[in-house]
């Protein structure tokens, strides 16, 4: 490799994918630490954080806020991956396949030294696609049974009651999952392992391309990066793919804001109702009039 | 004779400013001799010995001398006078006042005098309602007899009889509860008025820290493993509310903003406060068929599923909320699973790339 194909940039990520990861950051991080504390609010650092969050109910409001921006962030994301797949046509390079497995299985046996060359991969590596169908399957997972304790009386309206401390237990499990796996797994990949620069600038080097993303680099030198679509190709896709889109958006939201708001989930007054017993009722047995001994003297009849 | 009278005032009222500053709390039986109760019971003694007060009322005046006897009060030598300090002669004046209520709201300044420590505290709930004008609001001789107090002054099983004079439904309510019916039967473990609300800084239960402190009054007999295990009562119930929802919000507001208020249920709030039953029985508002409207009082929507979304003090096992248990099961076995192969591939991936480095350089 020459120093000039060296400093040859691949684009890899457009300026409004690097907002939407860091949006996500930003929210998932805000998620995590406002729920975590809740999980073990019982420690002394996690009741640090919730008193400097202003109390258990700020921090609840917080956390469902953020959930909210998660929603909103996800609604966002199915229409840029759903344009890419449908309209552009180019989301096949995240789908996951055997050979993702083959890669992964092969990139374990070159580092034991068993085989003499890395994987080729494409666009995408085996540990992003994972990494991305984990988060998919993880927000689904988190924004299901989050709606259902967010509100008890609708999803008990119908689905058994026990599912609720299921929830409950999932979104935990599932939070400690989706921390663990972030902390070793994505900041492995792209800041222990040479540094990946792609969701700062947005590019690729071509010798990070040739390490990682070795088929991808042969298509682009083969003349295959570029699809070019016929613009009424494009205008009909786009046709088809904004009205079903926007239903789902208005649908899903819709059946977000209903399930949250059309049931009372608990009363807001402050004091819990009265137990309804009259607290000063002097005692007056019928028959038997206080005698000096029971009572003494000044006790008003 | 008048010098005598005198001097021995004088006496009197030095032994009275002596008591005052709380320097004894018992006087010495050598002042004031003419002051000996028995010239008080001269009188006093007399069965039937009575006044009619403004009110109207007829006032019993007198004092039962065995009983009296008997009394911590006469243990201590005191005097009458000690007490009546408006008597200055023989005979004297009825003392003013309108009723009996008013005579021993006065009285119960006399009480103060040697009884600092038990003076209703500003917080008491007795103590606030009479500064907002409620005469009823009972004071010293309202619980304790006047003159023949004993010690200890209540027994523990009289102490609901006690409150009853002045909060008698309440008491009704007691005494049909598990705690109160088992008292009636003379268990001496369970809780009277007093073990809930305190003696003489009774706070008021509807004041909000009284409500967000409250489990941990029932928490100090229902978490005693030693006490609980007499009745084979399951002491985890503490542990198991703090670990849902009501009861993290509820440790969480007591920790951090007990100033705020909060309407999170306590053990109360679903138990009942003075009709608690057995949660076995089936009139206990925790029975399974009660369960929803108990619940409805604060989630008014509730539908037939909903009281089981709250573990009834269960840890999940295979057999009590099986679903929680499985996918805490899951969880317990897919972390370390999915983290753990995520090490071995960081590890493995790691010694490789060190190798081909190490290669590159030795080449």
């Amino acid at each position: 490799m020459t120093d000039d194909s060296a400093q040859r940039r691949y684009p890899r990520f457009s300026l409004s994918d690097r907002l939407e990861h860091w949006v996500q950051v930003v929210v998932f991080t805000g998620l995590a630490i406002t729920g975590l504390v809740q999980t073990w609010s019982e420690s002394w650092f996690p009741k640090v954080i919730i008193t400097g969050l202003g109390g258990i109910n700020s921090t609840r409001f917080i956390h469902r806020s953020l959930a909210v921006a998660a929603l909103i962030a996800t609604a966002y994301h199915l229409g840029t991956a759903g344009y890419r797949f449908f309209v552009k046509r180019t989301g096949h390079h995240m789908l996951p396949g055997l050979n993702d497995v083959r890669a992964a299985m092969r990139s374990v046996s070159f580092n034991l030294n068993l085989r003499p060359d890395a994987p080729h991969q494409g666009k995408f590596t085996f540990a992003e696609k994972a990494e991305y169908w984990s988060i998919i399957w993880g927000t689904v997972l988190m924004a299901v049974t989050g709606l259902m304790m967010w509100n008890p009386i609708a999803t008990t309206g119908i689905l058994p009651g026990e599912l609720i401390p299921a929830a409950k237990a999932a979104h935990g499990g599932e939070a400690i999952l989706a921390v663990l796996a972030i902390l070793v797994w994505h900041m492995y990949f792209v800041y222990v392992q040479p540094f990946n620069r792609s969701m700062f600038n947005g590019y690729l080097s071509e010798e990070e391309m040739y390490e990682d993303h070795r088929l991808e680099l042969e298509s682009i030198s083969a003349g295959e990066g570029t699809i070019t679509i016929p613009p009424e190709t494009l205008r009909r896709r786009r046709r088809i793919f904004f009205p079903v889109y926007g239903a789902i958006v208005i649908l899903g939201a819709a059946f977000v804001l209903l399930f949250l708001a059309y049931q009372e989930i608990a009363i807001t007054t402050v004091t819990p109702p009265p137990s309804g017993v009259e607290v000063y009722t002097p005692y007056a047995p019928a028959t038997v009039p206080p005698s000096a001994d029971a009572a003494p003297p000044t006790v008003a009849p | 004779m008048v010098n005598r009278k005198v001097r021995n005032l004088l006496i009197f009222a030095a032994v009275l400013l002596a008591l005052g500053v709380g320097s004894t709390r018992r006087a010495s039986a050598e002042v004031a001799v003419e002051w000996d109760n028995a010239t008080c019971l001269e009188c006093h003694s007399d069965p039937g010995f009575s006044m009619e007060l403004p009110s109207g009322e007829d006032l019993d005046l007198t004092i039962d001398e065995e009983r009296w006897n008997r009394s911590i009060h006469a243990e201590w030598d005191m005097k009458c006078v000690f007490c009546h300090t408006e008597i200055t002669a023989i005979p004297h004046d009825p003392p003013s006042f309108y009723d009996s209520r008013e005579y021993a709201i006065q009285k119960s300044e006399a009480c103060i005098v040697c009884h600092r420590e038990q003076e209703v505290i500003e917080d008491s709930v007795h103590a606030q309602a009479r500064e907002e004008g409620n005469d009823q609001a009972a004071v010293c001789s309202d619980c304790h007899d006047a003159h023949y107090t004993t010690d200890p002054p209540i027994s523990h099983t009289a102490i609901p009889e006690t409150c009853r004079s002045c909060h008698a439904e309440i008491y009704d309510r007691y005494a049909e509860s598990v705690h109160g019916s088992a008292l009636t039967e003379g268990n001496p473990d369970v809780p009277t008025c007093t073990d809930c609300h305190g003696v003489h800084e009774i706070a008021g239960p509807s004041r909000g820290t009284f409500h967000l402190f409250s489990p941990e009054i029932c928490a100090s007999c229902h978490a005693d493993e030693e006490l609980m295990g007499e009745y084979g009562i399951k002491t985890d119930v503490f542990s198991t509310y703090v670990a849902d929802f009501h009861g993290r919000t509820i440790t969480l507001f007591q920790e951090i903003t007990p100033d705020q208020a909060t309407n999170a249920p306590v053990c109360i709030s679903c138990h009942g406060v003075h009709d608690i039953r057995s949660a076995d029985e089936a009139g206990s508002t925790v029975a399974k068929e009660n369960l929803l409207t108990t619940c409805q009082h604060c989630h008014p929507n509730a539908d037939t599923a909903f009281p089981e979304a709250w573990m009834s003090h269960y840890s999940a096992s295979a057999d009590e909320w099986p679903i929680v248990y499985y996918v805490r099961l899951f969880y317990r076995i897919v972390i370390p699973v999915v983290i753990g192969g995520m090490l071995i591939y960081v590890a493995i991936d790691v010694t490789g790339r060190r190798r081909r480095r190490k290669g590159v350089q030795s080449d």
